[in-house]
């Protein structure tokens, strides 16, 4: 039985749900940029157009979670990648998108760059837990003008699974858009199939960015999908107690749907968030905890209770480096959210709270990946349903090592085999050199980077990426 | 009773309590008492004892934000006595603060500017989405030695660079020391757009601050 953790009972997530409704009715949310504002007045949101807040009613928020879609196709360039959501399983987004990359051969900690990011996205094709990619990195070496175009662009172009990012500006619009229909084949295909979708962030508390905002309302035309995600940090932009701190990212998440499904009903959106905590002592975000773990896993929770494809932010740390530290806070904000159902964890291969990329830590988080999966699975159906004659026939004092029944076990799923962590007698592990998790990632690594580009765009496709490009960077750059 | 009234007002900063801080304020513009000695033995006593236990981990930043801000409300009842009196606060510095143009984060530069009012600046926060020129204004307006700019993504850090440039055309730049912060802002960065420091994080940005005004 696959377990579900309750990390909300009924009536908690009932309150979350009447406190955001109120928040949204009575505080309000402030929407910077041109069309938000005008949309929520017309249908009867009380607007403030000098503070440029929106008190939204009830009935509004309602209507929107009425016509947001319960179900839908994360499409792939690849088909073999599409992801449906809701999903049956947890799987993983790569993280992003990072200021920094550590340098696979010296170390360093520098700026990201596109060949950062192709490099990441290929590491992550391998990882068979991967679902969704993002932008690994900052295009530091693009123009800071269209620089989200360049890390759209090259994700687009690196990773055939599912793709997903961000846009900065309304004069960025067209060019992705131009560059999703040439990379999609049309219009149509890419309305229909879903390929890339939008990370959008609300800035807490109860703050939307104007030019994000607008931009993502254009993309509208082109139906991608948009993932809300707020991430109120605990103690600094949300309220120090985590009831209330997921209360303010519900609400700030209601919020971004109401906008969403007004400018085009139906299109889908996937409730999402990015908490954190506050440390008192430095003032520094942390994002590799218990509490975030547990916000991360009930607000997945309410993404439920909406009946939304829900996920979450998990799979973070704090570490300065990669190591024991990253794995366990990986471990501990993995398992919450994944035990309550979410269908994407963000995410694989950062640590310094999401802004460093670390290449082998893609392949080790794959693997952590595998044994939260095995954990959540839980205990399934015996094998042998005739489990009462096996064992009276070994009997008191005998063995199951030549049982048929032991033989299938040894080949099926029921028991992990990781592929990183080896299993060895300690003098046997000595031998081989004391292998390590991270050292196995890092030979892997070179293996994938060494190899072949998988899944390579057409070069026609390319040349016309490029030519978009390089269109954008002499407007906008 | 003056000595009561300061030891109230040391107090009610200790406890970050800013109603009470602005009550006692009133009270001393009441009683005659000189502002700046309120401040001086009154507020600053309170700001210096949180911030040694601070330092010492007895207490934690919302500690020290609280009772910034208690000192902040106090200073600010007292304020128009100090201009009709052409008094003027001693404090280690004047700071202008605020996030680079086309960046709307602003939690880290709060936390900092928090920081610096509970360490003994005095400081002007110009907000978020901060065009360069409007530093520069406001480091004239108020004859400030220190400006910080924050900045939360790669791509309007770049505004940092702006500020020092605007600050060099307007012929400031020799009077201020200029410091930045932000997510992705690092050392070498810093040091590559002329920044006289780099803040890692609020407490870092604080050290490094003192040290460039020899505080």
């Amino acid at each position: 039985m696959r377990y579900t953790a309750r990390f909300l009972s009924e009536s908690d997530r009932e309150r979350v749900h009447e406190a955001s409704l109120r928040i949204l009715a009575e505080t309000g949310v402030r929407f910077h940029g041109e069309r938000a504002l005008a949309l929520l007045a017309d249908v009867g949101a009380q607007v403030d157009t000098e503070a440029g807040i929106a008190r939204i009613p009830r009935s509004v928020v309602e209507a929107a979670l009425a016509t947001a879609p319960r179900s839908f196709i994360l499409g792939a360039r690849n088909p073999a990648h599409d992801y449906a959501l809701p999903s049956p399983v947890t799987r993983y987004a790569i993280d992003g998108t990072a200021a920094f990359a550590i340098d696979f051969e010296t170390g360093e900690r520098r700026y990201g760059t596109r060949r950062d990011s192709e490099q990441a996205l290929r590491v992550f094709g391998a990882a068979d837990m991967g679902v969704m990619a993002w932008a690994p990195v900052t295009a530091s070496d693009a123009p800071a003008g269209t620089r989200a175009l360049h890390e759209f662009v090259g994700m687009v172009r690196a990773s055939s699974r599912h793709g997903q990012h961000e846009l900065h500006t309304r004069e960025q619009v067209p060019y992705l858009a131009e560059a999703l229909r040439v990379a999609g084949g049309g219009a149509d295909a890419v309305r229909e199939r879903h390929p890339w979708s939008l990370i959008y962030c609300p800035v807490a508390p109860l703050v939307h960015d104007g030019p994000m905002l607008d931009a993502y309302l254009d993309l509208g035309a082109l139906d991608l999908p948009v993932m809300i995600m707020p991430m109120p940090v605990a103690g600094s932009t949300g309220p120090a107690g985590l009831f209330a701190n997921v209360t303010l990212a519900n609400a700030e998440a209601l919020s971004a749907i109401v906008v969403y499904q007004l400018a085009h009903p139906g299109r889908p959106v996937i409730y999402s968030s990015a908490t954190g905590s506050l440390d008192f002592r430095s003032g520094a975000f942390l994002g590799g905890t218990p509490e975030m773990a547990i916000m991360s896993a009930a607000l997945v929770t309410m993404g439920r209770f909406y009946g939304l494809p829900a996920t979450a932010a998990g799979c973070t740390s704090d570490a300065p480096g990669p190591g024991p530290q990253a794995v366990i806070e990986k471990l501990v904000t993995m398992l919450p959210p994944a035990s309550a159902g979410a269908d994407i964890v963000v995410g694989f291969g950062e640590i310094q709270g999401d802004q460093a990329l670390v290449l082998e830590q893609i392949l080790v988080d794959n693997e952590l990946a595998h044994y939260v999966e095995r954990l959540v699975e839980g205990i399934g159906e015996p094998a042998d349903p005739d489990f009462v004659a096996e064992i009276a026939g070994v009997g008191p004092g005998g063995n199951f090592l030549a049982s048929r029944v032991t033989r299938r076990a040894a080949r099926s799923s029921e028991f992990l085999v990781p592929t990183l962590i080896g299993r060895h007698a300690y003098e046997a592990w000595r031998d081989l050199g004391s292998p390590s998790m991270y050292g196995q990632a890092r030979e892997k690594v070179r293996e994938i980077l060494a190899g072949p580009f998988v899944d390579p765009i057409p070069d026609a496709v390319e040349a016309e990426l490029a030519r978009i490009l390089a269109a954008a960077d002499a407007d906008l750059g | 009773m003056t000595d009561d009234l300061f030891a109230a007002m040391r107090q009610s900063v200790i406890d970050g309590d800013s109603a009470a801080a602005a009550e006692l304020a009133t009270r001393a513009l009441a009683a005659g008492v000189d502002p700046l000695a309120a401040i001086d033995e009154g507020y600053v006593p309170g700001i210096n004892h949180v911030g040694e236990q601070f330092r010492c981990g007895e207490m934690y930043l919302p500690d020290m934000m609280l009772a910034a801000r208690a000192m902040q409300k106090g200073i600010g009842i007292l304020e128009p006595e100090m201009l009709a009196r052409s008094a003027r606060r001693r404090v280690l510095g004047r700071v202008v603060i605020g996030t680079a143009k086309g960046d709307i984060h602003e939690i880290g530069k709060n936390l900092v500017a928090m920081m610096l009012t509970a360490s003994g600046f005095e400081v002007h926060d110009l907000g978020v989405d901060v065009a360069p020129e409007r530093f520069v204004e406001k480091v004239r307006e108020v004859d400030a030695n220190v400006v910080g700019v924050s900045a939360l993504l790669t791509t309007t850090m770049i505004g940092q660079r702006a500020v020092i440039a605007a600050l060099v055309e307007a012929g400031l730049r020799d009077r201020v020391k200029v410091i930045v912060g932000g997510a992705p802002v690092t050392r070498a960065w810093a040091d590559e757009i002329g920044a006289d420091g780099y803040g890692e994080d609020a407490v870092g940005a604080v050290t490094v601050t003192r040290a460039l005004v020899g505080a």
